[in-house]
Parts: C-alpha cells; structure tokens; sequence
C-alpha cells in the first residue's frame, strides 16, 4: 500500500499517517467482500511486477526505485482489471492518506475531529 | 413520538401495528410517509440504516463510507466495466450524501410516459399526472427551501464553471437551485450537511412522521408478509450498525398498504424475496452514468470551499442528452481517482488545490437489470452502455473541457486510459477521438430508475400509474423503481412528488 502513496519532499507518505492501525480498523470496521478485495488487491500488486516492470520477482523483493516504478505502472495499466485491482489497495490508502492531518495541513484544509459513530438510539 | 432502534437477538421479537407502513425514509419513502401522516392515518416507517442526526454525521469520507453508504459503497454495475452505484442506507437515504439538487420533471418526460407506458393521462377527476406532480412540486419547493445557491456559499470551483459556460456559450447554465436554506458552503454534502442546511428527509419529514406514528431504524426488511394477493405487513431483523450483527426478529403489520420505496436496488430485490411474480420485475434499470473532467488553474481553486455542486447547465439535455455540473470531491478520494501511484501519483495528488473537478451525467438509454446475487441474495446490478451512449459519454468530456478551456485552465485531466494524463489546452479535439470503451473511464451511476416500473400493461410493467403493483393489493412501489425513462434531471423533485401522488391516491381509494 505504501508503495503507492510514498513519502515526498513536499508530502507525508502513507507510512507517516497510521496506516497499521488504519487497517487494523479497516477490517474490523468494512464488509467481509470490501475487505477480500483489499487483499486481492494487494496480493496482485505482489505478484504482478513480471507484467509491469517485467522483472520475475514479487514486489517485495524489489529496490525502492522499482517499486515505484512497479506501483505506478500498475496504477495506469492498459489491462482494465489489472488496473482496477490497484484501485481496490488505492482507495482505502487513500482514504488513510487523506484524512491524516498533516495532510491536510499541506492542502490548507482543517483537519478532521473524529468521526462520531453515534447514531440515535432512542 | 416512537422510534425504534437496534434491539439485540436476546431481545423478544418487536411487533407492531399500522394503516401504512413504508419500506425505506429517502425520497420516496419519507415523502410518501409524511402525506399519509399529514392526513391523519397511522404510518410506520421501517428504514434498513442507522437513524444518524447531523451531530452523528462522520467527518472524513472513511466515515462517511462506513456510516452512510450503502455496502461501504462497493456497490457495483456489472457491464463491460465495473462502475459504482451511489446510495445510501441510514434514515434519510440518499438525500444525507446528495446535493439536493432541484429540477422540475420536464414535460417531455409525461408525454414519453403516456406515450410507451400508457400513463399519466387525466382520470378520475384528479388531473393529469404531469399536473399532479407539478402541484407536489411546487409545494415541495416551498416546504424545503429551495433557494438557488448564495453568492457567499459558492465557492471557486462554481464560479470558474459558470463563466466558462457563459464563455463557451453553453446554453442554460446556471447556479443550481437546491434544497438547501442558508447554505453557508461548508462543501461537506457529501459526508451530510452537519450545518443542518441541507433539508435531507432525515432533519424534515421523517421527524414529522415519528411525532404521530413510528420509525424503525436499523431494521432492514427481509420480506413483505403477502396473504393470498394482499400485503398485510414486512418482516426483517434489526442490524447493529456498527457491527452489522443480527438482532431481535421484528414484524410491522399493515392494516391498509405496504409502500415500498427502499431503492432502485433494493426495492426489487424485496419484491422477488417476498414472492412477488412479475416477468418485468427487475426490468428496465437505467442511469446517469457519469464522469468528470479535471481543470488545472493557476491559482488555487480550493474546490473543497462552496457549495459541493453549485453550477450546472441542462441546455445539453435534448441534444446530445446530458447533463454538465460541477462536483468537488474530496482529497481522500482524489487520491485514488488520479492515475499511476508512487512518486509521480504524489506529485499529481500535490496539485489538489489548483484543480476543479466538472462532471457530466449522461442520459443514457441503455437498459439494465436488477437481479438477486446468489451469494447473500444481495442486488446486482447488470448494465452497460451502448455504442449510442458512449457517444454522449465521450462528447460530455470534450464539453467539460471545452468549459475548463474558456475558464481559463492551463490543463486538463481527463483520467481516460490510454491518453496522456495531462492535457494542454490545444489539445482538446484529440477528446473527440477518445476511446468509447466504457472501461477506458472511471465513471459511477448516480441516478437511478425502473427496476420496478409503471405502465398500463402487466406483461411490461410492475406497477400501474399509480405505483400499486399489478396482481396485488395493498403494494405499492414508491420510489424512483417505478420511472420507466431516463429524465435527463436529477430525480429527487421527480421522486418526491411522484411519492405524494401515489400516496395520495391510496388516501382517496
């Protein structure tokens, strides 16, 4: 997930923002499919390098350099479901990502007061 | 005053009486449930989401996916191409996450009725249905403060759109009239107006059914009790709303009718489960599917400040059969949207301030289907667009970048694969050759129809002219399943009113 969202000069990176409890609320918080589809998303991003970068290993294995490189070429492949897989690791990352706020701070937007998750009772 | 929440499966089984109970509090629902209320007549109000008042409303769209949206949003059309479907589930429905956007239905759209569906036209004294649901309109209008969006609440983003359209000499553009009373332009629509501007059925007509009759929330109905040909009551389980466990079993019984308005997916779903038989059931499924255009500009646009959509133009409705307005959309989820991902997605995403999403909403006549998934007996939606409409699809962007292009962007992010990410203002024709593969787009289907609808013939249709399901009694759909065309316009207007006539019919029968 990382891979996607790293750190810049100019921006935190995913791995600024939480993204371990993150996803420990994210599985216990999203629908069994959401959550399948997180993993499967992830699992393509690991083994899919040989049709992006064309190198046969698991992303993993690779140098920081190629693996951005890996994770962008997923993130724009010409395959549509190859794509679509990026997009199911993207969209939670991001909505990690974005809600932090250091983030926001950068985009001059206030940061969040945490979600209630209160509903009416009675 | 009686409002029934979540009750534990250790709890007895909940059981209730009414002359009316209502299956969903969205648009339909909740305006169907208010006339009966108003009119003296017992109404239950059965909604399968959590009853959340703008103090519960989530702050970022994480929560907003998780406490508002329907299946986290993973709701799916299965087609060539896998877009998302927009709702929500919690009291209010759709109209919490919307932006309350007014439009009248347009008269074509009764003669198009009349016309395939053989409805609408005057009977029994009570008018055409064209005049009815102009009546409910005007009223509506009144109840919930329609206003059209202030100069203060507008925001960058909406300005920039509308003096492009006026530079682009787009016909009817306009700043959007919308349900909302002193919009202060928090930009938050999306995640719920905790402003409590946003006139959502939640803050307005559902508390006006609860003063006289009864609300249950987190209480999905599972099946509608059918005795012989008549609807005498629903039945389901209470959900927790936050750990989706099952509770207590509830039953609300209906000495009158059963009005279902739970969903373009959900209320045909309900329909089959309860042993409802219609070939049509399921039928007719159609959309808005739409997508957007990115703007580059040399200042910052800060299209999180204003109104979440503020400008549109219907002048395109007719011809080529769409609809441009402007959408900001959130930080979270243009971090996603934007292609690519490690450094270069970074450096894309830093430009958030300077871009302004338009989009356009396609009037599309492809038609689709709703059927039950085998697994979980969930909807699943079957739709794709055809060649015709992908035509409109790929003309909605050249417009929305012709707008940006006269709004003065310095360049453009269109997100169609297969074309450079950014493109510079000289490029633009180059849009007119773009890809009509569907899954060269990131689209979503916002507006949704049929699934259940009207006409006058049983063999085509689910409903009558006034949304009573043929073959039975005491059913009737309420909700935007029962539009058997495209309207081209946001459908809230049209659905409410719609809601307020069938309701009272059943008053008068």
């Amino acid at each position: 997930m990382c891979a996607f969202y790293p750190r810049t000069d100019e921006l935190p990176g995913l791995e600024d923002t939480g993204i371990d409890a993150f996803l420990l609320q994210f599985r216990r918080e999203t629908t069994w499919l959401m959550w399948l589809g997180t993993l499967a998303g992830a699992l393509v991003y690991h083994l899919s390098p040989i049709i992006t970068i064309f190198v046969p290993l698991p992303a993993l294995l690779l140098s920081k350099r190629l693996r951005d490189k890996h994770a962008h070429k997923l993130g724009g492949h010409s395959i549509y479901l190859v794509r679509q897989t990026a997009m199911l690791v993207k969209l939670p990352a991001g909505l990690c990502w974005g809600r932090d706020p250091k983030v926001r701070a950068k985009f001059a937007l206030p940061p969040f007061a945490p979600d209630p998750d209160t509903w009416r009772t009675s | 005053m009686t409002h029934v929440s979540f009750r534990d499966r250790r709890e007895p089984p909940y059981e209730a009486d009414a002359d009316y109970v209502v299956i969903g509090s969205g648009a339909g629902g909740a305006a169907a449930a208010s006339t009966l209320s108003r009119a003296g007549a017992s109404v239950a109000l059965v909604e399968a989401g959590a009853w959340r008042d703008p103090a519960d409303y989530p702050h970022s769209t994480y929560g907003s996916f998780r406490d508002l949206m329907d299946d986290w949003g993973a709701q799916l059309a299965i087609g060539r191409a896998l877009w998302p479907i927009v709702q929500a589930r919690c009291m209010g429905g759709t109209t919490v996450i919307n932006s309350a956007i007014c439009v009248r239905t347009p008269a074509d759209v009764f003669d198009r009725w009349e016309r395939e569906a053989g409805i609408g036209g005057a009977g029994g004294g009570r008018g055409t249905l064209r005049d009815r649901v102009w009546a409910h309109q005007d009223v509506l209008e009144r109840e919930l403060s329609v206003e059209e969006v202030p100069v203060a609440a507008r925001g960058r983003s909406n300005e920039l759109a509308f003096l492009g359209g006026e530079r682009a000499g787009f016909p009817e553009s306009h700043y959007m009239r919308r349900y909302v009373k002193g919009c202060i332009g928090s930009g938050q629509c999306l995640q719920g107006c905790r402003a409590l501007k946003k006139q959502s059925t939640n803050i307005t007509m559902v508390p006006e059914v609860e003063q006289k009759g009864l609300v249950l929330s987190s209480a999905p109905v599972e099946r509608i009790v059918i005795e012989g040909r008549r609807a005498t009551g629903v039945r389901g389980h209470f959900v927790h709303p936050r750990t989706r466990a099952r509770g207590a079993p509830f039953l609300v019984r209906a000495k009158k009718a059963v009005l279902v308005a739970a969903s373009v997916t959900h209320t045909p779903v309900i329909l089959m489960n309860s042993g409802v038989k219609n070939r049509a059931l399921g039928m007719g499924f159609r959309a808005h599917p739409g997508t957007g255009v990115f703007g580059c500009y040399a200042d910052p646009v800060d299209q999180n400040v204003g109104a979440t959509q503020g400008w549109a133009s219907t002048g395109f409705r007719e011809h080529p059969g769409l609809k441009l307005e402007t959408l900001s959309i959130p930080l979270e989820l243009v971090a996603s949207r934007f292609s690519g991902g490690g450094i270069e997605l970074m450096k894309r995403i830093s430009e958030y301030r300077h871009v302004a999403m338009w989009c356009h909403a396609v009037r599309a006549e492809s038609v689709g289907r709703v059927t039950r998934s085998l697994l979980g007996g969930k909807p699943q939606v079957r739709y794709g667009l055809d060649r015709a409409d992908m035509l409109k699809f790929r003309e909605g962007m050249y417009l929305l970048a012709k707008q940006h292009v006269a709004a003065g962007a310095k360049e453009l992010i269109t997100g169609i694969a297969g074309m450079p990410f950014k493109m510079q203002p000289n490029e633009i024709e180059k849009l007119k050759d773009a890809p009509l593969d569907p899954r060269a787009y990131i689209a979503i289907l916002s507006h949704l129809f049929g699934g259940a609808v009207m006409g006058s013939d049983p063999a085509r249709s689910v409903t009558d002219g006034r949304g009573r399901v043929h073959g039975y009694e005491g059913l009737v759909v309420a909700d935007a399943s029962v539009i058997p065309s495209n309207l081209g316009v946001n459908p809230q207007h049209t659905i409410m009113a719609l809601a307020r006539t069938f309701a009272e019919d059943l008053l008068e029968a």
